[in-house]
């Protein structure tokens, strides 16, 4: 080491000393910096960070209500919840959306071919919100997916309530279905009501009584950990069950008009007589509900919805029908009401009438010989019907009928009820285009008279109407909601129906003689349903059979089944106090002997038994 | 004589004899007990961790106090050995190093250690030695040599990669060469080559590395990956306000939202739980060491012993603003831990032996002064 002079190491000393005073005023500087910089952070912007901070951790997470439960009028459940698992992703949190579907469909928990599907809805979903990959898995699929949870950040299996139906498709058209919520479905309810939900009802009482059965959410908020672990529940509002419905059907009725029916397509409205409560309510081909809950591929629901047998409409109410013979029992009060017939006078049929100056004849589908309005109603003579029909004239026909609500809406509690048609001269004006076609002609009249042509019914309005008949004027409004449970209060509000006075002022003796004719249609020989029900059962019925194609042949076997005529049977027991009302419709069934009258026959049957055993007990 | 002013008092004899700065100690044990707190707090109250961490600290203070024993002309003689020894390691590490994420940093001799760590020790003494061996102000060979001596561990540290470290390093070198007087159109001179060879460093840097300056220019680019340290550590700090949230209370660590927290983002957990005041105390703290080291440097009797205590506290204070810097969001994210409360077993004990080295220059009389 050399030696330095004393006067260099003071100099060496004072360039480091001014250096160093370089360096203090720096550290000052930066030191200042990095206060004011906490400063700047903690105290200027520090509410922001707060915000920001508590966002990180606290997790709004909102309780979907359950649905309420669906009892039948026993208080059977006929639509309650079930648990399932569903694959649940929320595309923000996923790092590498396309691997992880790859892999999801390598471990088989997704089809390969719906990556795309999924992809498409990913896009249009947002980024925050969940999104279902796959509903309703299996307990393999869940442990399999347990096993890989690890590489799927963003991707978890939540098991949610499902709708589910026991008994599958019987109560199909009935309850109506739910399914995933559409931004249609927005636009009907209150989205607040489903925060965390994806099933709204979609048809029939799960659309209608969907305010009720919907209940409310509850919200918790959650202290979460950076994984999205919950550590603590901070706050819960816990969520308002739906409320739960009880309908009018008898599902043990309703199961036995599904027996009846078997393969056949039509529809089965059994009201009760005293209150118009909806006992069964029943079209056919049906579908499984549950399969429309856990949501279809669009490929299934297209295949059920084009089905040629149309299983998803409701035939029952949105089915429209030629009446057929089923109309002559109102057509004769009508004449009778109007002094067009007497009762006791007998007229010839010799199986053909003839209009003045129309050479066609207008064919009755037998040979009756003499009748009167019992016995025309009891052996459904067609020449009667077109001579009352000819002479009433289609206005005041019409105007008659539609007292008994043909050809208008019922008002049933459930959507896409049709009105069918009760047509006159005003109707046939507004609803053709070309002069030719407004024109109402005589032929029309006549043929109306049987209940064919123009004039067309449901199944629930012919129903009303023999509620009508049996009651003689009076019947309540056809419903299916019978009460309402409340689950926050455990009350049951049951629904007062209201008796509605449809036609009053008919002679007494008048509805007796439609009565008889039409006790005579089940119980005497020569009546179109004699032999089909048990002798002398207190049945009032008319058969009827409405004609798909116009062909003169009306015997069912040598034609194609989907021309073949329809059968309709319309009905109530017993005939002095009536109970129950009966409206069947069997399409292509070959006339309402041989296809409706046996369902109703059934029908009767079970209901006699249940209501045996009910007496018994 | 206007240096009186700075004149250190002697001590407590006892305290003298045992090489030991009582005001600096002082300050330890205040670093080391908030170090002790944020420890437990940041791992989530687990005492097992708090106990490995104080026997790093003792293990480190222990390395203080025998690195304070030997006298500041031991350092100056060992100091060429030490940094060529260091060099070569440097050079074993770039040749079969061991790799962790990514980075080849360690060297198993029997024992793992990362020689970079050494050098941190080495360099400041070094380069110290060099400059003081020379004339005042320096000549321009040894301004290169100077460079030379600083830039190519730099380099080789840069290369493992560690930025960090690198950048500790070459600080703690440089400005000795600053200390020494070196012409101020000399400094201009480098500062302009420094910034003409910024785009061929930021070539040569890792990606990883750009990664990080990248975020740090927009952390809301990447608010999952790269930039969420930092989002994490300012909304830790900011939500601390100027009281903090309490001790174990603060949600953006005890819920694990801040990565990092018991190393480079200790910082933030103790912004989070202690706010404004809790930090300011804290910088206060490192404040007084850093300038208790100047003093000693001032007061220091030869160039050598000066030069190396004021590159060990301006390096000392370099450490404390850019771990802070970094978590505040004012610096990129370059993996430089906060002195002394971080955990890190090594990169206490090489802080502590530097000053430990502050301590011995401050405790041993120099004969042949004046």
């Amino acid at each position: 080491m050399e030696f330095k002079s004393p006067n260099t190491q003071e100099v060496e000393k004072e360039v480091f000393l001014s250096r160093i005073l370089f360096c203090s005023i720096a550290i000052l500087i930066l030191a200042t910096i990095i206060i004011t910089r906490l400063f700047f952070l903690m105290v200027i912007e520090s509410d922001q960070y707060k915000l920001r901070s508590l966002n990180n951790t606290i997790r709004m997470q909102s309780l979907p209500a359950s649905r309420g439960l669906i009892y039948d009028r026993n208080k059977n459940v006929i639509a309650n919840n079930q648990p399932i698992f569903q694959l649940e992703m929320i595309p923000e949190q996923v790092l590498d959306i396309d691997t992880s579907l790859e892999q999801l469909a390598d471990l088989d928990l997704i089809k390969k071919n719906n990556i795309d599907n999924i992809k498409q809805r990913i896009d249009k979903n947002l980024q925050f919100k969940s999104i279902v990959l796959r509903r309703n898995l299996s307990e393999r699929e869940v442990a399999v997916f347990a096993n890989n949870r690890i590489n799927f950040k963003g991707i978890d299996i939540k098991s949610r309530l499902s709708r589910h139906y026991p008994k599958g498709e019987i109560f199909s058209h009935a309850l109506g279905y739910v399914g995933s919520i559409s931004s249609g479905d927005y636009s009907r309810f209150d989205p607040s009501f489903y925060t965390g939900k994806e099933q709204i009802g979609k048809t029939s009482i799960e659309r209608n009584y969907e305010p009720y059965l919907r209940g409310k959410p509850g919200n918790q908020k959650l202290l979460v950990n950076v994984r999205g672990r919950i550590m603590e529940r901070i706050d819960q509002n816990p969520f308002l069950p739906g409320n739960n419905l009880i309908l009018t059907i008898d599902s043990e009725l309703q199961e036995a008009a599904y027996k009846a029916m078997g393969k056949q397509k039509g529809a089965v409205v059994i009201l009760d007589a005293s209150n118009g409560e909806i006992l069964v309510m029943l079209s056919s081909p049906s579908f499984d509900p549950n399969k429309l809950s856990f949501g279809l591929t669009q490929k299934e629901f297209n295949t059920l919805s084009k089905n040629k047998n149309k299983p998803l409409f409701n035939r029952a109410i949105a089915g429209q029908y030629p009446p057929g013979s089923t109309i002559k029992p109102m057509i004769a009060l009508g004449a009778l009401e109007m002094g067009i017939i007497d009762p006791d006078v007998f007229m010839p049929c010799e199986g053909r009438f003839f209009l003045p100056n129309y050479s066609r004849p207008f064919n009755d589908w037998s040979t009756h010989g003499a009748v009167n309005v019992v016995r025309a109603i009891q052996a459904s003579c067609d020449v009667y019907f077109y001579n009352i029909a000819n002479e009433m004239g289609i206005d005041k026909m019409s105007y008659f009928l539609k007292q008994f609500n043909l050809g208008a809406s019922t008002q049933v509690d459930i959507d896409s009820e049709k009105n069918g048609v009760m047509p006159d001269k005003e109707w046939k004006k507004n609803n053709f285009t070309s002069r030719e076609n407004q024109t109402w002609y005589k032929g029309e009249t006549v043929i109306a008279g049987i209940g064919q042509g123009y004039m067309l019914v449901t199944p629930l309005q012919l129903a009303l109407a023999t509620a009508i008949i049996a009651n003689k004027g009076t019947a309540h409004k056809p419903h299916m909601l019978k009460a309402i449970e409340y689950t926050n209060s455990g009350k049951i509000q049951y629904l007062e129906s209201e008796s509605i006075d449809y036609i009053n002022y008919i002679d007494d003796k008048n509805w007796n003689l439609i009565h008889e004719g039409m006790e005579a249609v089940v119980n005497e020989r020569r009546g179109t349903a004699y032999g089909i029900f048990p002798a002398n059962s207190s049945i009032a019925g008319k058969t009827g059979s409405s004609q798909v194609f116009s062909i003169d042949k009306r015997s069912s076997n040598e034609v194609p089944e989907e021309l073949r005529d329809h059968g309709l049977f319309i009905g109530f027991a017993p005939i002095d106090k009536p109970e129950i009302i009966v409206s069947i419709i069997v399409e292509n069934g070959g006339g309402g002997r041989v296809a409706a009258a046996p369902v109703a026959e059934k029908i009767f049957a079970s209901y006699l038994e249940g209501s045996e055993t009910n007496n018994a007990n | 004589m206007q240096t009186n002013q700075f004149q250190l008092k002697t001590g407590n004899i006892l305290a003298d004899r045992a090489h030991i700065d009582m005001p600096l100690l002082s300050a330890f044990f205040i670093i080391f007990l908030i170090s002790g707190i944020a420890m437990f707090s940041a791992s989530n109250g687990n005492s097992n961790f708090v106990i490995d961490h104080s026997i790093n600290i003792a293990v480190s203070i222990v390395a203080m106090t025998i690195a304070a024993q030997l006298s500041p002309i031991s350092y100056e003689r060992i100091a060429p050995w030490l940094y060529f020894l260091c060099l070569m390691l440097l050079i074993m590490v770039l040749v079969f190093g061991e790799t962790r994420n990514n980075a080849t940093r360690w060297l198993n001799l029997g024992i793992t250690f990362q020689p970079s760590e050494l050098m941190k020790i080495a360099m400041p003494l070094m380069i110290a030695r060099y400059i003081a061996t020379g004339t005042l102000p320096p000549t321009n060979i040894s301004i290169f040599i100077s460079l030379l001596i600083v830039l190519l561990p730099t380099a080789m540290i840069l290369l493992q990669p560690d930025l960090g470290t690198s950048i500790l390093i070459a600080f703690s070198g440089l400005v000795v060469v600053f200390l020494s007087g070196i012409k101020k159109r000399y400094l201009f001179t480098g500062l302009l080559l420094f910034i003409a060879s910024l785009p061929f460093i930021w070539r040569n840097i890792h990606p990883f590395q750009q990664k990080r300056v990248l975020t740090f220019l927009d952390p809301g680019q990447d608010p999952l990956g790269a930039g969420y340290h930092i989002i994490q550590s300012k909304i830790a700090i900011g939500s601390g306000g100027l009281f903090g949230k309490g001790w174990m209370k603060g949600t953006q660590g005890q819920l694990d939202f801040l990565p990092e927290r018991t190393t480079d983002f200790v910082f933030s957990i103790l912004a989070e739980e202690f706010g404004l005041i809790g930090v300011v105390i804290i910088v206060i703290v490192y404040l007084f060491i850093v300038g208790r080291g100047l003093l000693i440097a001032i007061n220091s009797q030869d160039l050598f012993s000066r030069l190396v205590a004021s590159s060990i506290s301006l390096t000392f204070f370099i450490y404390v603003f850019v771990n802070i810097g970094m978590t505040t969001g004012i610096l990129p994210v370059v993996g430089v831990p906060l002195p002394l409360i971080s955990k890190g077993g090594t990169s206490s004990v090489t802080l502590m032996i530097g000053l430990g080295i502050l301590m011995s220059i401050r405790t041993h009389k120099r004969l042949i002064s004046k």
